[in-house]
């Protein structure tokens, strides 16, 4: 039954080959292997910041590396959101959906270096350091596949670059708090993009499968 | 001033404002005091008073003394331990003038007004706030921590990182918690947070360890330029925000912050201050540590290290040193100290500016290390670093003749010297030795001079020589020159080798060996041996020796345990040559051997046979042979030959051991021995350590031998049959009678004598048809009873109406007719008894007469077989076994039937059924002797002749 199945499989993606415009141009690989490499990457960087966020969280201490604290997201409104409504994800298109982890990931960007300026000990500097390098590769990865795609990267706007200067108001224990929600928001980013690259990288083949996406927010 | 006051005045402090810095949490007092005259200063008290919560609950009162203007604006700050936010606080003060210049009494003014302080006012609407924001404290202290909630019924719970902490309320909405001296966790600083539903809220506590006094505080110059003072700073405090070092000098009133933490660097101004009070002040937020030293410019100089250390005009013993310094001020000078390395020797020099020296009295070729160090001159304390640098001194000729040695053989006659030579030590060298000159000069012919040059590191050349006398002359050279000659003497002769050989013992140390001297002009002596003497070529060691010395250790790393060695003690003549005084042989150690002879068996005979193991070498054994251990066994028995014991083996068998204690014997007569007979052997040999390692046995059987036959077994064979012959002999009628009784022949028997048919006595045998069933007749009374015997056989028809007898024995030797039965009468049988049984034929073949042949020879035989036959009656008799038959007198119309053939005999089972009813007298059976006993024993019943 499993192989007959698999053999029907193979038959419709042979079928379905001709039909991807990725794969008609003779010569040109298109944007496939880009998206691909920016898939192994987010899932990269999915396990580098597993790594990076235990060692940070314990640096800040209780109760920011417990695993159970989950707080309300509340005051940290500039970090930009992964989570959304599946409808609304599903609504997206690619432009969309590209653009937005561009913008997502050129502010968190931004914000994980307000960080590693902040950060006491030499070492976790050097993974912070690592972790934003990577990232940047990241970034530059996703702007070679919306250019690939013909899509414009977005421009940031003139004032509006995020800085990571607390208030007077901001207390340390709100910095840590911030610190906290930008790994959380970093992370969920990353799953998210991980599916979003996913689905990306299926379009440009031939719909073997469908795609389920569920998206929730996850703990560290 | 200008106006002394002379009452009091009713100055009371007005317009006080009370404001909250949260930073630090503090209330911040400002008020004037009017109706003062203008320029008039005034010394006051202000007593304050600070409640909490509500105006009734003074928390607080103290005292604060200024001087006051006119109008002037007081400051005054109040830092609470409680964060502000967390309770309303109310100030309120009054004053009183505490001025010298007013006489007493003085009097408190009124109480101002409660001024209030409400930092909640300025809150937002967040529904969780907790107190203080941040709080950086010391480690070992208490906090007070608050919150205020605005949700009542929300549950919150309060913890000190993961601790749960209990609270006191303060009102409805207010819960302060006293933390305790509260411990550093980490430069993040110590979390204490709230949580209800909502968002949790926390402050952090930057705990800092508390700054300790700075250590080892001191101060140097390099230069008189720039002071360096240096310190232990001790642990760090634990905080982001490091303490600050200030270094202060009292003398001149400057300071500088430092930029290090543990070092300070302070210039020296041009002026010619030369002591200084330095005083290093560590500060944070907490506490201000201070440590002061004076410090005298002149007496901390630490110079800088020299440069360009550089040996020059190096030589074979000399080498001059050059080297700089930085300078120190004004043209000082330093104390340059040079070492050689290895030397031991210190050079003091002074320097301004260079160094130089000359080293004297250097080793040759050597490489030297050269260090120098220097200090301040003027006032000696540190020296600098040091630096080093490696030179080697030049190459000079070396400075000592080889130690050469000589082995002479003579090949035609002619001697061919092999000239050994041992490498110069590194001392004596002074250079590499590139190669060794060999001059040969013949002493007869002391024009002709033979030159060979040996390149190094070769330590042997050759030379074949004539038949004349020689003197050769060894020198090592190296790039400078030649070292001073070595001199061997060869006298062109062969050396006299007949000197007796003795023995040396190995020690720990080597071998100890002595001498006597043979002449008193001996300019020395020479042990000579081999290193390694069981592999070829030998590896030529010798030993030099004064003449004073008659004995000496050698000793060698080569030297290994059971290996024999030989050594060869030459005396040197006053011209260089060399005669053999004496060898000796030694062990450093004696093993017992490795292995075995190969023995061989030659000789054998019956009696003996020869062992021999000729080629067995005593010289390269592991130890001094002493002797052999021949071992021997024998299958026969475990008794030992002569001259050998009884021993038990390694392998803890029993064997026999003969030791032979001359080493040269080395063969072996095994005598006595048995032929034909299997003995095993075994020969090993002994030293001091012990016997060698047990082989196999080898086995040797001896020949036969007929005389031994002839001896033991022929003999006693004659002999037996000799007296089996002589007993046959003297016995053969006891014999006769006990194995072949001579059958009675019924003629001659006593019974015919009680018969009275004279008128026919032919009738000897009964007829069957006499024969009456059940009639009983006692043979041996006269009265009635008629017993014939017959020794012819009788047809039936002639034996018919002859008289019956009842028992017959009859031997008969070709009778061919129906088997032989053996009947017998049963005289006292009843008649009931009688119904049972009958006499009947059985049918035996002449073939088979062997059934009752030897049994019937005796009574006893024959009573035994009767038994034998009641008991194979119970089962199915053969035919041919079955021949002893009963005849019962109640059978007699059966057995009367003579004629009938022997093909339908009586049933035999029936036959069989003996019962013993009579006893058989032994005169009866008793054969009379005849001519027929000589025949086969076979007593045959002739039914036909018997059973009438």
């Amino acid at each position: 039954g499993d192989s007959w199945g698999m053999l029907a499989c193979l038959c419709t993606v042979l079928w379905q080959l001709p039909a991807v415009p990725a794969l008609n141009r003779t010569g040109d690989p298109g944007p496939g292997p880009s998206i691909q490499k920016t898939y192994d990457l987010t899932r990269y960087l999915e396990h580098q910041l597993r790594s990076l966020a235990g060692t940070y969280l314990n640096y800040l201490g209780p109760p920011f590396n417990e695993p159970d604290f989950n707080p309300p997201r509340l005051g940290v409104e500039t970090l930009p959101k992964a989570t959304v409504n599946l409808e609304v994800w599903r609504s997206l298109n690619d432009k969309l959906r590209l653009t937005q982890n561009y913008e997502a990931y050129s502010h968190l960007l931004c914000y994980l270096r307000g960080l590693n300026r902040q950060a006491a000990t030499a070492e976790l500097r050097r993974s912070l350091a690592h972790f934003c390098t990577s990232l940047q590769g990241l970034l530059g990865s996703i702007a070679g596949v919306m250019a690939a795609l013909g899509y414009p990267l977005p421009q940031p706007l003139p004032g509006t670059e995020p800085t990571w200067a607390p208030g007077p108001a901001h207390s340390d224990f709100l910095q840590k708090m911030d610190d906290f929600w930008l790994l959380k928001e970093l992370q969920t980013w990353l799953w998210r993009s991980a599916k979003d690259f996913n689905r990306l990288k299926k379009k440009m083949q031939p719909p073997a499968t469908a795609v389920t996406l569920h998206l929730e927010a996850r703990g560290f | 001033f200008g106006t002394i006051l002379s009452e009091p005045l009713p100055l009371t402090p007005e317009s006080l404002k009370v404001s909250i810095n949260s930073t630090k949490q503090c209330l911040h007092l400002q008020w004037t005091v009017h109706n003062l005259d203008y320029h008039q200063e005034l010394k006051m008290v202000f007593q304050i008073q600070i409640s909490r919560l509500k105006a009734s609950n003074v928390i607080w009162m103290g005292n604060y003394s200024t001087t006051v203007k006119r109008n002037q604006v007081l400051h005054w700050s109040w830092e609470s331990e409680l964060p502000l936010e967390c309770a309303i606080h109310f100030v309120r003060m009054r004053t009183m003038v505490d001025d010298a210049r007013i006489p007493a009494p003085r009097f408190w003014s009124n109480w101002s007004s409660w001024e209030k302080a409400d930092a909640q006012n300025s809150l937002g609407d967040h529904p969780l706030y907790v107190f203080p924001k941040d709080k950086l404290v010391e480690e070992g202290s208490d906090v007070t921590i608050c919150y205020i909630s605005r949700n009542h019924q929300d549950n919150i719970s309060c913890y000190l990182e993961d601790e749960l902490t209990y609270g006191k309320q303060l009102d409805q909405n207010v819960w302060a918690f006293e933390l305790k001296n509260v411990s550093f966790h980490r430069k993040t600083g110590t979390n204490f947070y709230c949580k209800g539903q909502g968002v949790p809220e926390g402050v952090v506590l930057f705990v800092s360890k508390v700054l300790e006094e700075p250590k080892d505080f001191s101060c140097e110059t390099r230069d008189l330029k720039t002071v360096t003072c240096t310190w232990d700073p001790g642990s760090d405090t634990g905080l982001i925000q490091l303490p600050s070092y200030t270094l202060f000098d009292s003398f001149s009133g400057k300071k500088t912050l430092c930029k290090h933490r543990n070092r300070c660097d302070w210039q020296v101004t041009q002026d010619s201050q030369e002591v200084y009070n330095f005083t290093l002040v560590a500060e944070n937020y907490f506490r201000k540590r201070s440590v002061s030293i004076l410090f005298n410019l002149i007496h901390g100089v630490h110079p800088l290290a020299p440069y360009n250390l550089f040996p020059k005009s190096v030589s074979a013993t000399n080498v001059t040193m050059t080297w700089k310094v930085s300078s120190i001020g004004h043209n000082s000078a330093l104390l340059c100290q040079l070492q050689l390395l290895g030397e031991g020797k210190q050079h003091n020099i002074s320097v301004r500016v260079n160094g130089e020296y000359l080293l004297s009295e250097l080793k040759p070729d050597t490489e030297y290390m050269a260090r120098v160090r220097c200090a301040y001159a003027d006032h000696f304390w540190k020296w600098s670093e040091l630096i080093s640098q490696n030179f080697t001194t030049a190459e000079a000729a070396p400075s000592e003749a080889p130690d050469v040695w000589r082995d002479v053989t003579f090949v035609s006659g002619h001697p061919t010297v092999t000239l050994f030579w041992k490498p110069l030590s590194k001392v004596h060298t002074n250079g590499k030795i590139l190669f060794y000159n060999v001059v040969v000069e013949n002493l007869d012919e002391p024009s002709s001079l033979e030159v060979l040059s040996v390149p190094a590191p070769a330590n042997s050349t050759k030379v074949t020589l004539n038949q004349s006398s020689y003197q050769i002359y060894v020198t090592a050279h190296n790039s400078v020159g030649p070292s001073p000659a070595s001199a061997v003497a060869i006298s062109g002769h062969p050396e006299n080798e007949n000197v007796e050989e003795g023995r040396v013992n190995g020690t720990e140390d080597g071998f100890h060996m002595s001498w006597k001297p043979q002449s008193r002009n001996a300019t020395g002596y020479v042990v000579e041996w081999c290193d390694d003497p069981q592999n070829l070529p030998c590896v030529l060691r010798w030993k030099n020796l004064g003449p004073t010395n008659t004995g000496t250790v050698i000793s060698s790393d080569a030297f290994r345990p059971g290996v024999r060695y030989n050594f060869r003690i030459y005396e040197i003549s006053a011209k260089r040559m060399a005669h053999l005084l004496e060898k000796k042989a030694g062990y450093l150690k004696e093993l017992a051997p490795s292995y075995n002879p190969e023995v061989a068996t030659i000789n054998l005979t019956s009696h003996s046979f020869t062992l021999s193991w000729k080629d067995y070498s005593t010289e390269s054994q592991t130890g001094f042979i002493q002797g052999y251990y021949v071992y021997l066994k024998s299958k026969t028995g475990e008794k030992c030959h002569r001259e050998f014991e009884k021993t038990i083996l390694p392998d803890n068998s029993v064997g026999c051991k003969y030791t032979i204690d001359n080493p040269d014997q080395k063969t072996f007569v095994v005598k006595d021995l048995q032929p034909e007979s299997v003995y095993e052997f075994f020969v090993t040999p002994y030293t001091s350590a012990g016997e060698g390692p047990l082989d196999d046995f080898t086995k040797v059987t001896t020949p036969d031998d007929y005389s031994h036959i002839l001896i033991h077994i022929i003999l006693p064979m004659i002999f037996c049959v000799l007296v089996v012959m002589i007993t046959c002999y003297l016995k053969s009628q006891w014999l006769k009678d006990k194995c072949y009784p001579d059958i009675p022949d019924p003629y001659k028997s006593s019974v015919l004598s009680l018969i009275k048919f004279k008128e026919n006595p032919r009738i000897t045998i009964m007829n069957v048809n006499d024969c009456v069933p059940d009639a009983i007749e006692v043979v041996n009374k006269p009265e009635g009873s008629k017993i014939q015997f017959t020794g012819t056989r009788k047809s039936p028809t002639e034996t018919k109406g002859t008289k019956p007898v009842y028992l017959d024995l009859l031997p008969t030797e070709n009778y061919s007719g129906p088997g032989p039965c053996i009947c017998f009468e049963n005289f006292t049988y009843n008649q009931a008894a009688s119904d049972l049984g009958y006499c009947g034929h059985f049918p035996v073949t002449p073939q088979a007469p062997h059934c009752q042949l030897g049994p019937l020879t005796s009574p006893e035989n024959l009573l035994k077989t009767l038994e034998q036959n009641y008991m194979n009656s119970l089962g199915e008799i053969p035919a041919g076994e079955a021949n002893l038959n009963y005849v019962s007198q109640l059978a007699s119309p059966t057995s009367g039937d003579k004629e009938s053939p022997p093909a339908n005999p009586p049933e035999p089972v029936l036959c069989s059924e003996y019962k013993m009813q009579m006893a058989i007298p032994l005169g009866l059976a008793s054969p009379a002797p005849s001519e027929n006993s000589s025949l086969s024993s076979t007593a045959l019943l002739n039914p036909s002749e018997h059973c009438h």
